[in-house]
């Protein structure tokens, strides 16, 4: 029998689960809403049925991402850097610069050629520098949130956004609205924006290639085209962008195990039941 | 013995959560204590003078309100927190201030706390931002100054003897501290950072011969400690400016980690240098905090010539201590708006980038509502170093 590992990643915005064989055997992606315990037994439910093993089947599970602490059934808790760091380089063993938007932060991450971290810069006390900025204007402009990306490829002049707050921005955009700006031009505006306060952040730590971009962030062509006009340079993007934590805390869960293995210690499990978790 | 007979656990503790305590015990006993912010006021006068010298601090737990309605957002976060608290009436049993040009929030909220307290003394201590040899002529004529208006205030003259007797008296509270130190150096720590935050932050509430006193009970405590109070962990070393509260060293502690020196201004950059017993009192004094007070407010010619021999010169003492105290690495603690810390931040990074020594730099607020936001870069910054 393969031993199976499964990594959860509680993010602000999404919750990830994914369940590592050899290969990975399911992925589970669900958006984490108010009741994180409840959403945590209910997307692990479901990569179990997707991969088809029974719960007690998995060696080691480990959390991570912002509501780490709030997956019941988890052996370990490891940070969400830690977590990227390792998922990107298993799935893009060349990188060694991780720059990963999330909803509610942003981070960047040096790594080494085994997925270790070696320095890291986090942005997460300012919404201007995350997901939820393109929300709220995709919001205030009425554009559906998955078509930002590509309405802001259409733009030949986009707009100059100076605020460094996203409520600023928004009014901005308003008032752009107003003069007659193409919406185009004020969602490049807005990307480039975002762009500008993620690579400042990220060029505190030397950039090194390959850059991989991560998180919900990646999913939108138009913000991976501006920091990538930005660096002047081709940034590289996961099939599913998403799951790289949840990869990472899997991955660095078999790796937890087989280190224990060698030196003939065991690891405390938690037991394999989804309880029903009462919320208060 | 960490249970009841513990004076780490219970005299220690309550003094630091009930800051004030004693000082006001001793007001109602008639002693006058005066008040002070930052490393560069020489307490050795106020004890000369017969008064009691008490550090000022902040509270992270308590919004401030008050405060604001007389100081800008522009003033650091640390130096509202403490403004506020005596506006609201928290350290009332203060009879005088003294303040130094340690930094612009400092200097330039000095009358505003002059004028707001109202208190029967106020100083604003002259303290150069220079060191040549003109600074330390310069501020030995300022220290005499300084002891004028002391004598002023209580009405008699502070004699040289009672000087150096307040020299010997403090010099003896900081080997003390000395002494407490050495329990860091095993692994893991004899005594928990936690514990020296709040030991550190209590014996400013004190006068200086209870301080000595107190110090007394908790080294023979921690020379009979059999437990250590943390696991081994990796050995951490946090620099910056005053961290009087326990908060960002627990969320530390509490995430595997032990801290094992802090050159912060209530740190060892405070309480390791001592003041020369052998010279005149004034000169004596001069020297000890204008030139071994080694703060990012002193702005120190390059002599080496070069950026990265300038770099060893201004921070070699970093080095030494987590040399001396085996850290893994630093966590560099910078409170927004601070401007000596704010400035020097590039070349602080450059420095522990120099000696090889994995450093994390946060930036934060004075509040306890940020240390959860910052709990999540602390982790990853341990996950890094223990892999």
């Amino acid at each position: 029998m393969a031993d199976y590992f499964a990594g959860i990643d509680i993010g602000s915005t999404m919750t990830k689960v994914v369940i590592l064989g050899d290969e990975i055997i399911a992925t589970v992606i669900g958006p984490t809403g108010v009741e994180q315990r409840r959403l945590a037994n209910k997307v692990m439910e479901e990569a179990l049925s997707r991969a088809g093993i029974p719960f007690e089947d998995i060696t080691y599970i480990v959390s991570t991402g912002y509501g780490r602490i709030n997956v019941p059934f988890a052996d370990k808790q490891v940070t969400e850097i830690s977590c990227h760091a390792k998922g990107v380089s298993r799935l893009v063993p060349a990188a060694r610069t991780v720059i990963d938007i999330g909803g509610q932060d942003s981070k960047a991450i040096r790594i080494d050629a085994n997925g270790r971290t070696k320095d890291f810069v986090m942005n997460d006390k300012c919404a201007a520098g995350s997901g939820r900025f393109v929300e709220i204007i995709a919001d205030c402009l009425g554009v559906p949130l998955q078509e930002m990306g590509t309405v802001s490829l259409k733009s030949k002049n986009p707009a100059s956004i100076s605020s460094i707050c996203t409520i600023w921005a928004q009014q901005e955009v308003t008032a752009g609205q107003a003069k007659g700006r193409p919406i185009p031009d004020l969602v490049a505006g807005v990307h480039r924006s975002l762009a500008d306060r993620v690579v400042r952040m990220a060029r505190r730590i030397p950039l090194e290639k390959e850059i991989v971009l991560t998180g919900g962030g990646a999913k939108n062509a138009g913000l991976v085209a501006a920091v990538s006009h930005m660096l002047q340079t081709a940034l590289l993007v996961p099939e599913e962008p998403l799951i790289t934590g949840a990869l990472g805390a899997a991955s660095l869960g078999r790796n937890m195990v087989e280190k224990a293995i060698k030196k003939g210690i065991s690891l405390e499990t938690k037991k394999r039941v989804l309880d029903v978790v009462q919320i208060l | 013995m960490n249970g009841k007979n513990s004076v780490i656990s219970s005299r220690v503790e309550a003094l630091y959560r009930d800051y004030g305590k004693r000082a006001k015990e001793l007001k109602d006993e008639g002693k006058t204590l005066i008040g002070y912010v930052c490393s560069f006021v020489p307490v050795e006068m106020i004890s000369a003078a017969g008064c009691i010298p008490f550090r000022i601090r902040g509270d992270i737990n308590e919004p401030v309100t008050k405060g604001d309605t007389v100081l800008e957002t522009i003033v650091c976060p640390f130096i509202r927190s403490c403004f506020d608290l005596a506006l609201k009436g928290k350290y009332d049993f203060l009879s005088g201030i003294v303040i130094p040009h340690g930094c612009d929030s400092m200097t330039r909220s000095y009358s505003t706390w002059s004028y707001s307290l109202d208190l029967p003394y106020a100083y604003f201590l002259n303290i150069p931002s220079v060191v040549k040899p003109a600074s330390f002529e310069f501020f030995a004529e300022e220290i005499k100054t300084y002891k004028k208006t002391l004598e002023a205030f209580i009405g008699h003259e502070i004699t040289e003897a009672d000087i150096s007797q307040a020299i010997k008296l403090h010099n003896a509270y900081r080997n003390k501290i000395r002494t407490i130190y050495d329990f860091r150096k095993s692994d893991p720590p004899m005594v928990s950072g936690v514990e020296i935050s709040k030991i550190l932050t209590v014996g400013t509430s004190l006068p200086v011969e209870e301080a000595n006193a107190l110090l007394d009970e908790i080294i023979e405590e921690l020379k009979t400690r059999s437990e250590p109070p943390l696991k081994t962990g990796k050995r951490i070393l946090v620099d910056g400016a005053c961290v009087d509260h326990a908060g960002l060293v627990k969320l530390i502690e509490e995430s595997g980690a032990s801290v094992v020196a802090e050159t912060t201004c209530n740190g060892m950059r405070d309480t390791f240098p001592l003041t020369d017993e052998q010279e005149d009192p004034f000169t004596g004094l001069a020297r000890r905090y204008l030139d071994k007070i080694n703060c990012p407010k002193t702005y120190r010619e390059n002599r080496a010539g070069s950026f990265e021999g300038n770099i060893a010169d201004r921070f070699g003492d970093i080095g030494r201590y987590a040399e001396h105290f085996h850290a893994d690495g630093a966590i560099l603690y910078v409170y927004k708006y601070c401007d000596p810390f704010g400035f020097e931040v590039p070349a602080r990074k450059a420095y522990y980038n120099a000696i090889d020594l994995p450093l994390l730099w946060i930036e934060d607020l004075y509040s306890s509502g940020t240390m959860g936001q910052i709990k999540t870069r602390i982790q990853a910054f341990l996950e890094m170093i223990e892999q």
